[in-house]
């Protein structure tokens, strides 16, 4: 039974930008909401300011801002190598909230220049007025905040405007971490496919057709996963989906890898911030919050397990090994920042930052990242940073 | 020019010209639709009979043009007596003539010769010889017999109003006369007689019944006015006026006696220099207004309207100016609808019968000749031999019973409207006019060729459409009314209105900045070049009602999509600031205003000026200044005060300065007065802005949902749009639903799909070539896709018809046309709240509104509106007479209250007011009158009489609740209180009494 019950993920296929996988035994809202998160929910960082020294193109600046906002930058344990402006100390932005980029381009040739991503180059922060210290910096790969594939050649370069002979751009940008939800930008995702039940066993679906249903309707491949219904097969009403098949390509921004892992952490935090938040204040802080972080912590176990079967993925499995352990932590953590946090969820939202960022960064081993002192909107800006240790990509 | 060349001109590479420049705008002469020069057509109309005594509705008509292209309309009226009169105008003013006197003027005809040529052998036609014996017994009364008593009664007649030189003879007065004003499309005296003969056959067989009328509505008997020939018209028109301002100061010169030398050039040029000579300021004048100032009237039937201005909006709506044939301005006030019905001709099938070209009879020939002769023509003309020319209209009307009078009508003149097709005998290329066009049988496809009927063929079926209408794709499949909004939609599109936009001045421009080109189009798409102007975005849709927010035509963006630049759009505004327009400006030539910014500004250090952050050292902005409303965009020094002044950005939305042009003189050497700056405004898409797809369904932007909440396939491609299933069935616009699976399939292979209508057939479908395509791409044959909802996970219940379709953004959008207020300004007359977007007004609770409400019950909500929210006022009422407007004031603060008048008495020294001094002056008046009558009876000794003094009595009684009573009943017995009352209602108080009537309000 318990193989039954325990959630399984099966890599298909893993590609440079793209990750085919199966989930199963986990329920249809459990999968949708990895789904949305992947989607929505990882933070990246993107062009958010941009400052026009010249711009003699044919395009108007707005544009031209526009259109390197959505160029995608590397971000590769974005989590954990920048901070949300919002929450930094800084005055108008620092090295440790955000990545300067210059471009500068002008033609001086009688063909046509193709301003590109690769013309963007980073630009260490020259007058930095960080006020605090922190090791996000130390986080962060080589190429963090560049184009992305900007030193590939096998990548063609995203073009940003075309300049004739005597025109100039020369730009100044700022990228800042945030998270689609705010704008889609931010998302690490180009699609991401999604699909149960393809043989509509459910009946969840009818299939409209004009003679016959089954010459008709194409077969998706995800099919071969699934036993073919035989005709005189009694219709199941009590079946509920629990096979999953995803696809997600990124824009290069995050890898596969990253963005499921860090999709799954995203949503556990989220619900464990959720299941802070329902807990009644006098609970908060005895030892009830470790129980519930422990009852969550199975469902992680066994998917880590899952992933680690996968012989490729022998870093993921160490990650694997930590997580009841870390779940514990979490736990912990939350129920010690439960005092001033449930206050907030229950009245005043503006107490939560203030005063839930101290206790978080005072009980957790290795939290510099503020993240509980989110003044966020959601409520649950940033993860534990103990979760992302053994799989940085 | 080349299209390098025009480009290196700031011009648009594919400029074709055919428009005037004034004032900045493009405008141009509009085609307009006239009658069909020199062809008689039949005529019934009831207003006809209205004329005069005697007059019937029956009427030929013919409008005969000159080589240079001016035109006289002669209509042929008959009479119940059974002769006719022939009508013309002359300067505006209508004339008519027996047409027996002009025919004997033409050719000294005898009656027998005119008896013949109307009758034409044909005597056992007794209608048409009792007529004719009519015709001519009546003009037996004029006892005129030869051409020259004619001329000589006309010339005598017309000698006054033709304004010829007085010494003409009345015979050369008249010869005039018929020369110039009796179908002026032919030379010869004999060939005037001739036409006039066969108006009067025609308008005979009309009256009994042998031929129909002919439908003046029809292309058939239309033409075009082409803007060339109306340009030398209106030229001819004011040089002939010139010549006569010329003549008429002469005149004026001999009958003063001065020194008239016709051979002395100086007196010549004299003349010449008081004689208004300017031509070319009349013809701009004509460009810019499209007014006609003429005192012939130039025998059209419209004074205005004739120019227009070419909005360059998008490209499709700047195209379709130069194309389109305007009705005439009296078409759009005529009530009846019958003329706008579609014939079609307006779709590009005896004895002996008559052969006419160009208006002049040439010949009889017996119908079986008149066919043959037309078929030569035909084939003559296309292989182009014996000199007949390709675009002769060679116009066959059979005989018919009753049909259109016969004959074989040739017309070789311009401004006819034809079109080419294929001449099936010999396969060659043929002009067809809309005359002839009615008489012969076209086969629309090759398919469609019947053996011996039809002659031509179609060289495309889409040939009878508009540019705008070709452009929609399948739209064969469309319900026809669709196509035609469609067209008028895609006139309104938010797309790409030139490509020289940096060197435009337009006031307004719209753009859409992420124009796409459609992955469907028709083949006249790449004809047209319309890549060059895109128009849309190809837009992944979703027929599904989802969440709610699609109903009623609404429908839903992907938030994301938008976020990712999804019909993104801009406008571009211009403001002109001249400083000779300033206030301040000196009316001099030396300028005291100059561009730039004086030492009374600071701009450096801590108190800066905020204009530094938009205006330069210069005054002038910078480009992409970022400017919201009422920022500083320019700055300039008076002499005079010797301080810096600024002009404010006038618009109500934030915008960029896009450019600064500065504006100098012809000469170049003045100093800076005049600046042009293009401000460019963002308009991204927002909930309220319109949308419409290329097939007539337009719909409003309700919502923009995030991506995760967006439906997606099980690939996981979202909509950027969602419609709503209900659009479809009672539109029928299946050509949308087609152009989805073939824009789908053109996607998945990459491919641009050909969608020109008519290519299908019912054994070849569209639905087989497109499900085929999607088939191979690994999707449903018929377009669907199983969808899953992105809020909860779960796959729909239906499966989704998902595809591409190419979506234009309409110019209609909320930030133009939202209308708020809460409180701002009031008339200053009712203090009512003003209209208008303009001035922050409000939009009217009107009279249906009131009784909404008063029906629903809600009378609290009622007065919150019409009053409280309105023109909310309180008044002093009296409550003795009732009067609004009777308050008066005594200063009670600085003790001062005035003696009654006769204070000699010193009966009575104070007045009754209220706590503030508040009295009525009505009341107060009349009590005084009474108290002085009293005083007299006393002092006379006489009785009172029973005249009551008192408040006098009050023509219109109101009544007024207490619950507006807002002050009570003055504590000095002032009787004055104050209510709650709509401020018009005072002012109507106050209008009343100026007439002399009073209004009481009854305060219980």
């Amino acid at each position: 039974m318990a193989e039954d019950t325990a959630p399984i993920v099966r890599i298909r296929e893993l590609k440079k930008d793209s990750v085919n996988f199966v989930l199963e035994n986990v329920d249809l809202a459990f999968a949708n909401s990895v789904r949305r998160v992947m989607m929505a929910d990882l933070p990246t960082v993107a062009i958010d300011l941009v400052e026009f020294v010249t711009n003699t193109s044919v395009l108007p600046d707005e544009y031209i801002a526009h259109r390197l906002g959505l160029i995608p930058l590397v971000s590769t344990n974005c989590d954990e190598a920048i901070r949300y402006t919002r929450d930094c100390t800084c005055m108008r932005g620092c090295s440790f909230c955000s990545v300067k980029l210059e471009l500068h381009v002008s033609c001086s040739d009688d063909t046509t220049l193709e301003v590109t991503s690769n013309h963007l180059d980073v630009v260490p922060y020259v007058d930095d007025d960080a006020v605090d210290t922190g090791d996000e910096i130390a986080k962060r790969t080589a190429n963090f905040g560049h184009p992305v594939g900007k030193s590939d050649p096998s990548v063609p370069p995203i073009l940003i405007c075309k300049i004739r002979k005597g025109q100039e751009l020369h730009v100044k940008c700022t990228a800042k971490k945030g998270i689609a939800k705010e704008h889609a930008k931010w998302s690490p995702c180009s699609a991401v496919s999604f699909e149960y039940d393809p043989y509509n066993k459910l009946r969840h679906t009818s299939y409209w057709f004009e003679r016959d249903s089954k010459t008709e309707w194409p077969v998706s491949d995800n099919s071969k996963e699934e036993e073919t219904p035989r005709d005189d097969e009694p219709f199941d009403f009590n079946a509920k989906p629990n096979k999953f098949y995803f696809d997600v390509e990124t824009d290069g921004s995050l890898g596969p890898q990253e963005v499921v892992m860090k999709g799954l952490a995203e949503l556990q935090t989220k619900l464990a911030n959720l299941l802070l938040g329902l807990k009644p204040t006098d609970e908060a802080d005895g030892g009830g919050a470790g129980g519930g972080g422990g009852a969550w912590g199975d469902a992680p176990a066994a998917q880590d397990n899952a992933w680690g079967g996968n012989a490729n993925q022998g870093g993921w499995g160490g990650g694997g090994a930590n997580s009841p352990a870390r779940w514990g932590a979490g736990g912990a953590r939350s129920a010690a920042s439960g005092g001033a946090g449930s206050s907030a969820w229950s009245g005043s939202g503006s107490s939560w930052g203030g005063s839930g960022a101290s206790p978080a960064n005072s009980n957790a081993a290795a939290a510099t990242t503020g993240g509980w002192g989110a003044g966020n909107s959601s409520g649950w800006g940033g993860s534990p940073s103990q979760q992302t240790q053994g799989w940085n990509v | 020019m080349s299209s390098a060349e025009l480009v290196k001109h700031h011009e648009e590479p594919e400029e074709f010209g055919g428009y005037f420049v004034i004032n900045g705008n493009e405008r141009l002469i509009r085609y307009l639709i006239l009658p069909r020069r020199n062809h008689v057509i039949a005529l019934i109309r009831p207003s006809f009979s209205n004329r005069g005594p005697s007059y019937t509705q029956h009427a030929v008509q013919i409008r005969c043009v000159r080589p240079d292209q001016t035109s006289v309309t002669n209509t042929l009226h008959y009479l119940a007596n059974g002769s006719a009169m022939l009508r013309f105008t002359w300067r505006k003013q209508e004339y008519v003539i027996p047409i027996m006197l002009i025919l004997k003027a033409l050719v000294d005809a005898s009656d027998k010769e005119i008896f013949e040529g109307v009758i034409m052998q044909d005597y056992e036609n007794t209608f048409l010889t009792d007529r004719v014996e009519l015709l001519l017994r009546s003009f037996k009364m004029y006892t005129m017999h030869t051409g020259s008593q004619c001329l000589e009664y006309l010339g005598d007649k017309f000698r006054v109003v033709l304004g010829l030189p007085e010494d003409w003879t009345n015979d050369a007065i008249g010869m005039w006369l018929v020369d110039k004003l009796v179908l002026v499309h032919l030379k010869s005296a004999r060939d005037k007689f001739r036409m006039l003969l066969f108006m009067l056959r025609k308008l005979y067989s009309l009256v009994s019944g042998s031929c129909s009328a002919d439908n003046p509505d029809s292309p058939q008997h239309q033409e075009v006015l082409l803007p060339g020939s109306l340009y030398g018209i209106i030229i001819k028109e004011r040089m002939e006026e010139i010549l006569n301002a010329i003549r008429t100061t002469i005149n004026i010169d001999v009958r003063n006696g001065a020194n008239v030398d016709f051979n002395d050039k100086k007196y010549f040029a004299k003349v010449i220099s008081r004689v208004n000579f300017d031509i070319g300021a009349k013809l701009s004048n004509f460009l810019a207004t499209g007014n006609l100032v003429s005192p012939t009237g130039l025998d059209l039937q419209q004074a205005s309207g004739f120019t227009i201005v070419a909005e360059k909006l998008n490209w499709q709506r700047y195209i379709s100016h130069f194309r389109c044939i305007h009705r005439g301005a009296f078409f759009a006030e005529l009530k009846t609808t019958t003329v706008r019905k579609l014939l079609p001709e307006a779709w590009d099938g005896r004895k002996n019968l008559c052969v006419q070209l160009d208006g002049a009879v040439i010949g009889w020939a017996r119908p079986a000749v008149a066919v043959q002769l037309a078929r030569n023509l035909r084939i003559w003309k296309t292989e182009d031999m014996n000199n007949v020319p390709l675009d002769l209209e060679i116009g066959f009307v059979p005989e018919s019973e009753g049909g259109q009078y016969p004959g074989l009508f040739l017309f070789s003149t311009k401004a006819r409207m034809m079109r080419p097709v294929k001449y099936i005998p010999n396969s060659r290329d043929d002009q067809v006019g809309s005359f002839e066009q009615v008489y012969m049988d076209i086969a629309c496809t090759p398919e469609e060729i019947e053996e011996n009927v039809s002659t031509h063929v179609e060289h495309d079926p889409t040939n009878f459409m508009s540019i705008l209408a070709n452009m929609t794709p399948f739209s064969d499949f469309n319900q026809s009314p669709r196509n035609i909004y469609q067209c008028q939609m895609g006139k309104q599109t938010m797309g790409t209105p030139s490509t020289a936009i940096q060197h435009r001045t337009d006031n307004k421009l719209y753009r859409l900045q992420t124009g796409q080109t459609p992955i469907v189009r028709p083949g006249l798409h790449n004809k047209y070049a319309m890549d060059s102007f895109p128009n849309g975005t190809n837009a992944v849709v979703a027929v599904i009602s989802y969440t709610g927010y699609d109903m009623e035509d609404a429908m839903i963006l992907n938030k994301s999509a938008h976020e990712r630049g999804f019909a993104y759009g801009t406008i571009y505004k211009s403001q002109i600031i001249d400083l000779k327009d300033v206030r301040g400006a000196s009316k001099s030539s030396t300028p005291t205003l100059h561009f730039g910014i004086g030492s009374d500004i600071r701009l450096n250090g801590e108190n800066a000026h905020h204009c530094k952050e938009f205006v330069d050292r210069d005054g002038l902005p910078f480009t992409g200044a970022r400017i919201s409303p009422g920022d500083p965009i320019a700055a300039y020094i008076d002499d005079t005060t010797g301080r810096t002044k600024f002009i404010k950005y006038k618009g109500d939305e934030v915008g960029y300065v896009d450019q600064v042009r500065l504006l100098g003189t012809d000469a170049g050497d003045a100093e800076l007065q005049k600046i042009h700056i293009t401000i460019r405004i963002p308009r991204p898409p927002v909930i309220g802005d319109k949308f419409s797809s290329r097939h007539g369904q337009k719909g409003v932007c309700s919502q923009k949902w995030p991506a995760v909440d967006m439906p997606f396939s099980e690939s996981g491609i979202q909509p950027d749009v969602i419609i709503n299933p209900h659009a479809f069935p009672s539109r029928m616009t299946i050509g949308m639903l087609v152009e989805s699976m073939a824009g789908k399939a053109g996607a998945m292979h990459g491919l641009a799909q050909e969608a020109a209508p008519f290519r299908f057939t019912e054994e070849d479908t569209a639905i087989d070539y497109f499900g085929k395509q999607l088939l191979a791409a690994g999707y449903n044959y018929y377009g669907n896709e199983p969808m899953y909802s992105g809020i909860t996970g779960q796959e729909f219940a239906a499966d989704i018809y998902f595809g591409v379709v190419y979506y234009q953004r309409l110019r209609h959008m909320v930030l133009d046309k939202f209308q708020v207020r809460t409180t701002g300004p009031v008339d200053p007359v009712t203090r009512q709240p003003v209209k208008g977007r303009k001035r922050a007004g409000g939009i009217r609770f009107g009279e249906m509104e009131r009784d909404a409400l008063i029906a629903h019950g809600t009378s609290f909500l009622l007065q919150d509106r019409l009053m409280n929210c309105s023109d909310y006022s309180t008044a002093w009422v009296c409550r003795t007479c009732g009067s609004l407007i009777s308050l008066g004031y005594e200063d009670v603060s600085l003790g001062e209250t005035i003696s009654a008048s006769t204070a000699s008495q010193g009966q009575r020294s104070l007045q009754p007011t209220g706590p503030g001094g508040e009295y009525c002056r009505i009341c107060r008046a009349a009590a005084q009158e009474q108290d002085e009558r009293e005083r007299q009876a006393v002092a006379t000794g006489q009785h009172l009489q029973q005249q009551q003094g008192g408040p006098p009595q009050a023509d219109i009684n109101v009544a007024i609740s207490s619950q507006h009573v807002l002050g009570s009943r003055g504590l000095k017995g002032g009787d004055l209180d104050v209510v709650a009352i709509p401020y018009v209602f005072r002012y109507l108080c106050a209008e009343l009494a100026s007439m002399g009537i009073a209004v009481s309000l009854e305060v219980r």
